[in-house]
């Protein structure tokens, strides 16, 4: 059996000469590890950033375009942007989380850490995106009554139609969101098994 | 202590075919995904030069980073059918002939019909690394080190039997 583990080594070994890199190459690696270490500070917070520019211009629109007079309204747009800023609440807390993932920690530790973070987001997207997508479009619908006196009727129906469009996109994307998780969280689960074994 | 440039280029040099041949042998000689791993893990050697304690050696440290990268890789790649652990065997995957020499092509695909976490442990074992080294790198107990690497060792003894 160990002669047979040798003979693995040696083909092990041998195929370190395929890594041999001249210094133009090194240098080119290192370029593009430099270019990417940029490229990877940007990624945690595209979420955020959309979320934002959404809260931004929502909450442009009810106050210089359309600002509603009546109180079911208001409670309307209170309920919208409420629930945007919510999600922009518990999407940083997301990024925190994941920032605390250690890639200098032992391999069970990094997985347990893996482990908490799936859940986390497990339940950021069941129910709590759930609830928050529901309080969203109640909001929106509360809006409609006030609307109805400014825009004519085909106008309103066609807006409401087409919210029931995106909301049935948002939740289609919460269950694959679920979906995901699952199954990550399944692979991280089964991979502490396989080492604590 | 010499700058974090002049350290990270002196990291490369040194570790930086250990780095490749792990990753290379994780995602079952596949140089493309192997190069984009690799990339990940020296950035984050880069990124965390400044702060590194020197608790453990500096491979130690490089090794912990380098499985950390490639076990958090399957979360990203979870749709990916070759790191799905379920699916393990079924490899769509293929890399060209003249990216490797046969039977290093051969090998790392024995490894990679391993389980994730095998796969790491049986590389450092190939690379010579000690039960001590494995136990800090995967935060488990000396103990059930020797036990996994006979098991591994049979397991690819086996695989590499019945693919040849």
């Amino acid at each position: 059996m160990e002669n047979d583990f040798e003979d693995i080594k040696k083909d092990w070994n041998s195929g370190k000469k395929d890594f041999v890199a001249n210094s133009k190459e090194t240098e080119e690696k290192m370029t593009l590890i430099k270019k990417k270490r940029k490229e990877n500070s940007m990624f945690y917070y595209g979420t955020v950033i959309i979320l934002l520019i959404t809260l931004v211009v929502i909450s442009l629109f009810f106050y210089y375009v359309a600002p509603v007079k009546n109180i079911l309204s208001r409670i309307g747009v209170l309920l919208m942007i409420g629930s945007l800023l919510i999600r922009i609440a518990i999407e940083l807390a997301s990024v925190r989380k994941l920032k605390k993932i250690n890639k200098e920690d032992s391999a069970l530790k990094s997985i347990e850490t893996l482990i908490s973070f799936h859940s986390f987001r497990k339940l950021i997207h069941s129910p709590i995106s759930i609830i928050i997508i529901s309080a969203y479009t109640l909001g929106f619908y509360l809006i409609t009554p006030e609307f109805s006196l400014y825009i004519s009727f085909w106008m309103l129906v066609l807006i409401d139609l087409s919210y029931v469009v995106v909301a049935i996109v948002l939740f289609m994307n919460i269950s694959k969101g679920i979906k995901k998780e699952m199954k990550t969280l399944s692979d991280m689960i089964k991979l502490r098994e396989d080492l604590v074994e | 202590m010499p700058t974090s440039k002049a350290s990270f280029e002196e990291i490369y040099k040194n570790h930086h075919t250990m780095i490749s041949q792990m990753c290379l042998g994780f995602v079952k000689g596949n140089t493309e995904l192997a190069n984009d791993l690799s990339q990940e893990v020296f950035i984050i050697i880069w990124n965390k030069l400044s702060t590194y304690e020197a608790k453990s050696s500096v491979k130690t440290w490089i090794y912990r980073i380098t499985v950390n990268t490639c076990l958090q890789h399957i979360r990203k790649e979870s749709k990916t059918k070759i790191y799905s652990i379920s699916d393990k065997n079924e490899s769509t995957t293929e890399p060209t002939e003249e990216e490797n020499s046969d039977n290093n092509l051969g090998l790392y695909k024995a490894i990679g019909e391993l389980r994730e976490m095998d796969r790491l442990l049986i590389m450092m074992v190939l690379d010579d690394q000690n039960n001590d080294t494995i136990a800090n790198v995967l935060g488990i107990k000396h103990s059930s080190i020797r036990v996994k690497i006979h098991r591994i060792k049979n397991r690819l003894k086996k695989i590499l039997t019945n693919g040849k």
